[in-house]
C-alpha cells in the first residue's frame, strides 16, 4: 500500500516542481516527459542539467533546454563540456572538473543544417555551358 | 594531284573537242557485256573492269580491307583482302585485280583465311596494343577485323629485344591529333588529301618498316577538309583533337541532324552524351556532301557551349541588361508596343534561323501591321529579284556539277564558301574533265582554272559574246554559272544579277542544252537566306533603314548589318537568338533561343531542299525553341498565333510553300526567260571594283557566324592557319 502512496506523492511533487496541472502539460507538450531531479549546473546558453540517479543509468542526467529555444532544440545545442558529462564520459559536471582552456578553442555553435547558414559544398566540376555576360557600360566604353 | 586522263590535252592537239562526261549523259552507253565470276560458287553478273573486291560485294560478301576506301584511288598495300582465286598462285590483293571472266573466287578458304591471319599477324606486331586509352576503341577498323579475321595467337616475341615498332607524332595543327606509332601504312590520308582535299601536305618517307607518314616538315595541314581524315583512319593513327578522351562510342547517342555552317546543309550525325553535344561526324548524302563535311562543320560545336544567351534579359533603369524571367521580358516588349505602329516596327533575320522560326516572326508581325521583314544576306530584290525561286537556287543542283562540262564561278570562292560543294568540283575536275573558269579575286581553288579577271565588265564582254571565254561557254553541252551571294551583297549587286542571268541565258541557247538543264546557280553563304525569301522576307537591311523604325526584332541576325544608329532615336531593339554577340549587345530585351542542335526544325539550303534537323540536346537554363518563344509572345501582344504544334507551324509552312514541307526533295524551277523579261526594267549601272569575295584565304574560313566566332576551336584554327601563312614551309 505505502508503495501506492509514495507513487502517488512523487507525482504530485512533481506536479508541483513542473509548475503545477499547466505547467506540466506545457513540459509534458515540450520534453515529451515529466521528470523529477536535482540541477547541477547551468550552461551559458541557458540549458539547466538535471541529476537524479533515482532514474537508471542512461535516463539519470537530462538537460531542459533553455527558453530561448522554444520547441526548436536539438542536441547539438549542448556545448562539449557538458555533453562531456551528460553522456556520462566524467561524472565531473564542468564547473568542478579542471578543463583546459585554450585560445585556440573555438565558441560551441550548433548544427546548422536546414538554416540558411548551413554549409553547401562547391561544384569542382565546370559548367556545360558557359552563358554570355552582357558588356558593362563601363567596360564597353573602354573596348568600343 | 595530276587528273588521271588528262583527255583535254590529248584531244585538243587533234582539233576536235571531245567531252566524256556529256557524252555519257547525253547519248546512253550500249550495255556492256556483263562478265560472269563465281564467288564461293555462286554466279554473279558483273561489268567489266570492276575489282574482285566489288564483285564479292555484288554476291553479298564483305572483304576486309584497310587501305581500300570506295571514293579514293585504289593503292593495293594493306593486303588484308587477299583472296584465292582458282588456279592462281597466290592469293591476290582483290581491291586491285579487275575481275576476268570465269574467275573462281574463294572467299573463305583455308588459303585465304591463312594469308589473312598472316596479314593481321604483321600489322598487330607493329601496332601498339593501347586500345584501353585509345579514341578509335570501339569504331576502330582493325579491332573489329582482328576479332573476325585475325588468328588467336601471336608469334611475335620480339618485345624484349628490339621492342616494338615505335614513331614519334607529328603535329598537323589543332584539328587532327596525331599518333603515329599506331598508323598501320594504308595511306588513305595522304590519298584523301592530294585526290579530295587537292593539298600535296601529305606523304610517306622511308621505306618499309622504317616508313612513316606525315607532312614532312612540321606544318599544319591547311585544308578546309582536314577533319575527314579522322573518319578515314581505319585507325586510332589520326583522332580528333578537340574530342580526345572526352567520350567512347557506345556512351554517346547518335541524333541524325543538318548542318548549317554554310548552305549546303550538308548532312550530319550529332553525338550526345548527358545532355552535351560530343562531336559532329558526316552522314551519306550522295546528292549533297557524298560522305565529307568541312572542318567548320565538325570541330564548331565547342561554340555551342561557349557565350550561350540562357535567360531572357531586361535593360534596368541604368540601361544595363540584367537576367531576368520570361514573364518580365514578355511583358516590358508588350508595354513597350503600345502605342507603336506596324509601320513603325522592323524585322531583321539573321544567318542561322530555321524556317519555323522565321513563319512565326513573319506571321507575328504581319499581324502587329508590320511589313519590314528582312534578311541580313542582300540579295537583289529590283525587277522579278525573288519573286521567281530560280533567280536564287543553286539550280543545278550540287551533283549536277558531276554532269558539267563547263563551270563558269563569278564572285566566289567556293573552297571555303562552300567546301563541300567544292570538293565535288574537284572530283569532276579529276574524272570528267571539267573545265572550270572565274571572275573575280584569284584565289586557291585546289583545282586549275582560267582565270577570266577580276572586275564586272568581263561579265558585260560575256555577255556580250565579245570575249574569248565565249567560244568555251558556247561550245559547252552542260555549262554551269555559279555566282556567290558574296558577290550580290555589293551596291551594284542588281545589276550584277541581271548580268550573269542574261550571260546565262546567252549561254543557255548558245549552247546544246536540253531543255531541263538549268545554267544559272546562286552559291548562298548562310543556311537560312533560302527559306527567308521562300516566306517572303525581303533581302539585306535597306528597308529598315529606309524606315528608320522605333522597335526592331532582331532575329539572330548577329552580322551587324543593322546598327543604333539606323533606327531611331531611344528605338526599343529586342533580340531573339541563341549567342550573345553583336545582335544581343545593342538589344532592350533579349529573348534566348535554341541553337541548331537543340531543336527540330526546317533549313532549305542552297539548292531549294528542304531538310530537318533533329533535337539532340535540350537548350541550355531558361532557352526555348525559336517558334515556341514568338508564339508565347504572340500570345502577350494580344495576336495570338494560331498554332500550338510543330505540325501545326508546318501546314502554316506548305500554305505559303509547299517546298518548306518536301523535306529532301528539290523542286523545279526553271524560269529563267520570264525572270529576266520581269527584270527588263529596274536596271541600275555596273560599278568598277573588282569581285572580291570576303573568304580568300584559309583563316578566313573558320569563323564567320556567331556559333564560329564563339568557338575556341576555331579561334585556334584561325591562330594556326595565320602562322602558318608566315611559316616558310
Amino acid at each position: 500500500m505505502s508503495k501506492y502512496i509514495e507513487k502517488i506523492s512523487r507525482l504530485f511533487r512533481i506536479i508541483k516542481e513542473n509548475g503545477g496541472v499547466l505547467g506540466s502539460v506545457r513540459t509534458v507538450f515540450r520534453m515529451e516527459e515529466l521528470k523529477t531531479g536535482t540541477l547541477v549546473g547551468e550552461d551559458e546558453l541557458g540549458n539547466k542539467y538535471f541529476h537524479n540517479p533515482m532514474y537508471f543509468v542512461g535516463r539519470s542526467r537530462w538537460v531542459v533546454y533553455s527558453d530561448a529555444a522554444g520547441h526548436d532544440y536539438d542536441g547539438s545545442q549542448v556545448p562539449a563540456e557538458w555533453h562531456r558529462w551528460l553522456s556520462y564520459i566524467s561524472d565531473e559536471t564542468p564547473d568542478k572538473a579542471d578543463l583546459p582552456k585554450y585560445p585556440w578553442l573555438a565558441k560551441h555553435t550548433e548544427n546548422q543544417s536546414g538554416t540558411p547558414q548551413e554549409y553547401v559544398p562547391y561544384s569542382t566540376t565546370r559548367p556545360k555551358i558557359q552563358a554570355w555576360k552582357p558588356k558593362t557600360e563601363e567596360v564597353y566604353r573602354k573596348h568600343f | 594531284m595530276l587528273r588521271l586522263w588528262p583527255l583535254r590535252q590529248v584531244v585538243s592537239s587533234a582539233g576536235a573537242r571531245f567531252i566524256p562526261a556529256c557524252q555519257k549523259s547525253t547519248a546512253p552507253e550500249p550495255a556492256p557485256e556483263l562478265v560472269e565470276v563465281f564467288v564461293n560458287d555462286k554466279q554473279v553478273f558483273v561489268e567489266p573492269g570492276t575489282t574482285v573486291l566489288q564483285a564479292c560485294a555484288v554476291a553479298g560478301i564483305e572483304i576486309p580491307r584497310f587501305c581500300y576506301h570506295e571514293r579514293l584511288s585504289i593503292a593495293g598495300n594493306c593486303r588484308m583482302c587477299l583472296v584465292e582465286v582458282e588456279r592462281s598462285a597466290k592469293p591476290i590483293a582483290s581491291c586491285a585485280m579487275p575481275v576476268m571472266k570465269g574467275m573462281k573466287v574463294k572467299t573463305d578458304s583455308p588459303v585465304t583465311k591463312k594469308a589473312r591471319e598472316g596479314v593481321m599477324e604483321f600489322l598487330l606486331m607493329n601496332h601498339p596494343l593501347d586500345c584501353p586509352i585509345c579514341d578509335q576503341g570501339g569504331e576502330c577498323d582493325l579491332q573489329d577485323q582482328s576479332m573476325n579475321f585475325g588468328s588467336d595467337k601471336s608469334r611475335f616475341t620480339d618485345i624484349a629485344f628490339t621492342g616494338k615498332r615505335a614513331v614519334e607524332d607529328k603535329n598537323v595543327g589543332p584539328l587532327v591529333k596525331t599518333i603515329m606509332t599506331r598508323c598501320i601504312h594504308c595511306t588513305r590520308c595522304i590519298r584523301f588529301a592530294s585526290e579530295v582535299a587537292g593539298v600535296e601536305d601529305l606523304g610517306t618517307t622511308g621505306r618499309g618498316n622504317e616508313m612513316q607518314v606525315g607532312t614532312y616538315v612540321e606544318k599544319m595541314l591547311q585544308s578546309e577538309l582536314s577533319g575527314n581524315v579522322i573518319d578515314l583512319c581505319p585507325v586510332g593513327a589520326l583522332t580528333s583533337k578537340p574530342y580526345a578522351f572526352t567520350a567512347r562510342p557506345w556512351e554517346t547517342r547518335k541524333i541524325e541532324s543538318i548542318d548549317v555552317m554554310d548552305a549546303l546543309g550538308s548532312n550530319i550525325v550529332v553525338s550526345m552524351r548527358t545532355n552535351e553535344v560530343m562531336r559532329v561526324l558526316p552522314r551519306v548524302n550522295e546528292d549533297i556532301n557524298e560522305e565529307w563535311i568541312s572542318d567548320k562543320t565538325r570541330f564548331a560545336y565547342d561554340g555551342l557551349k561557349r557565350q550561350r544567351l540562357t535567360t531572357p534579359f531586361l535593360k534596368d533603369a541604368n540601361g544595363q541588361l540584367m537576367q531576368t524571367d520570361w514573364e518580365s521580358a514578355f511583358l516590358a516588349i508588350a508595354r513597350k508596343l503600345q502605342g507603336v505602329e506596324g509601320s513603325q516596327m522592323a524585322a531583321v533575320a539573321g544567318g542561322l534561323v530555321d524556317a519555323e522560326a522565321l513563319t512565326s516572326l513573319k506571321d507575328l508581325m504581319n499581324r502587329l501591321g508590320c511589313e519590314t521583314l528582312c534578311t541580313e544576306e542582300i540579295f537583289p530584290m529590283d525587277g522579278s529579284g525573288t519573286d521567281f525561286r530560280s533567280n536564287y537556287l543553286m539550280n543545278t543542283t550540287i551533283a549536277g556539277v558531276e554532269e558539267a562540262d563547263v563551270v563558269l564561278f563569278i564572285g566566289t570562292n567556293p573552297r571555303f564558301e562552300a567546301p563541300v560543294f567544292n570538293a565535288r568540283v574537284r572530283k569532276s575536275w579529276i574524272h570528267n574533265d571539267l573545265k572550270v573558269a572565274m571572275i573575280g579575286a584569284p584565289v586557291d581553288l585546289t583545282y586549275e582554272y582560267e582565270h577570266l579577271g577580276e572586275t564586272v565588265d568581263v561579265i558585260e564582254k560575256l555577255a556580250g559574246g565579245n570575249h574569248p571565254f565565249c567560244k568555251v561557254l558556247e561550245s559547252a553541252k552542260r555549262p554551269m554559272v555559279v555566282m556567290g551571294s558574296s558577290c550580290l551583297q555589293r551596291s551594284d549587286g542588281s545589276a550584277l544579277h541581271f548580268m550573269v542571268s542574261t550571260l546565262a541565258n546567252r549561254v543557255k541557247a548558245a549552247s546544246g542544252a536540253d531543255a531541263e538543264w538549268r545554267v544559272l546557280n546562286v552559291l548562298h553563304r548562310v543556311a537560312s537566306q533560302v527559306a527567308a525569301l521562300d516566306l517572303g522576307y525581303s533581302a539585306g537591311v535597306s528597308g529598315v533603314r529606309e524606315a528608320k523604325p522605333q522597335m526592331l526584332f532582331l532575329l539572330g541576325a548577329d552580322e551587324g548589318a543593322i546598327t543604333r544608329s539606323d533606327l531611331a532615336d531611344g528605338a526599343f531593339v529586342v533580340y531573339q537568338g541563341h549567342h550573345g554577340d553583336q545582335g544581343a549587345q545593342m538589344a532592350d530585351v533579349i529573348l534566348p533561343g535554341a541553337a541548331y542542335t537543340e531543336k527540330d526544325a526546317t533549313y532549305v539550303n542552297t539548292e531549294g531542299r528542304a531538310q530537318l534537323t533533329r533535337q539532340a540536346v535540350t537548350p541550355p537554363g531558361m532557352a526555348r525553341n525559336d517558334w515556341k518563344v514568338l508564339r508565347a509572345l504572340s500570345e502577350l501582344l494580344g495576336v495570338t498565333l494560331p498554332y500550338d504544334k510543330l505540325q501545326e507551324v508546318r501546314q502554316r509552312m506548305a500554305e505559303i510553300s509547299p517546298t518548306l514541307v518536301r523535306v529532301g526533295e528539290i523542286e523545279e524551277a526553271n524560269f529563267f526567260k520570264q525572270a529576266i523579261e520581269a527584270t527588263k526594267a529596274g536596271k541600275t549601272s555596273l560599278g568598277k571594283e573588282p569581285l572580291v569575295p570576303p573568304q580568300q584565304v584559309l583563316k578566313d574560313f573558320y569563323m564567320t557566324d556567331s556559333i564560329t566566332r564563339a568557338s575556341p576551336t576555331m579561334a585556334k584554327c584561325v591562330q594556326a592557319a595565320t602562322e602558318a601563312e608566315s611559316s616558310v614551309h
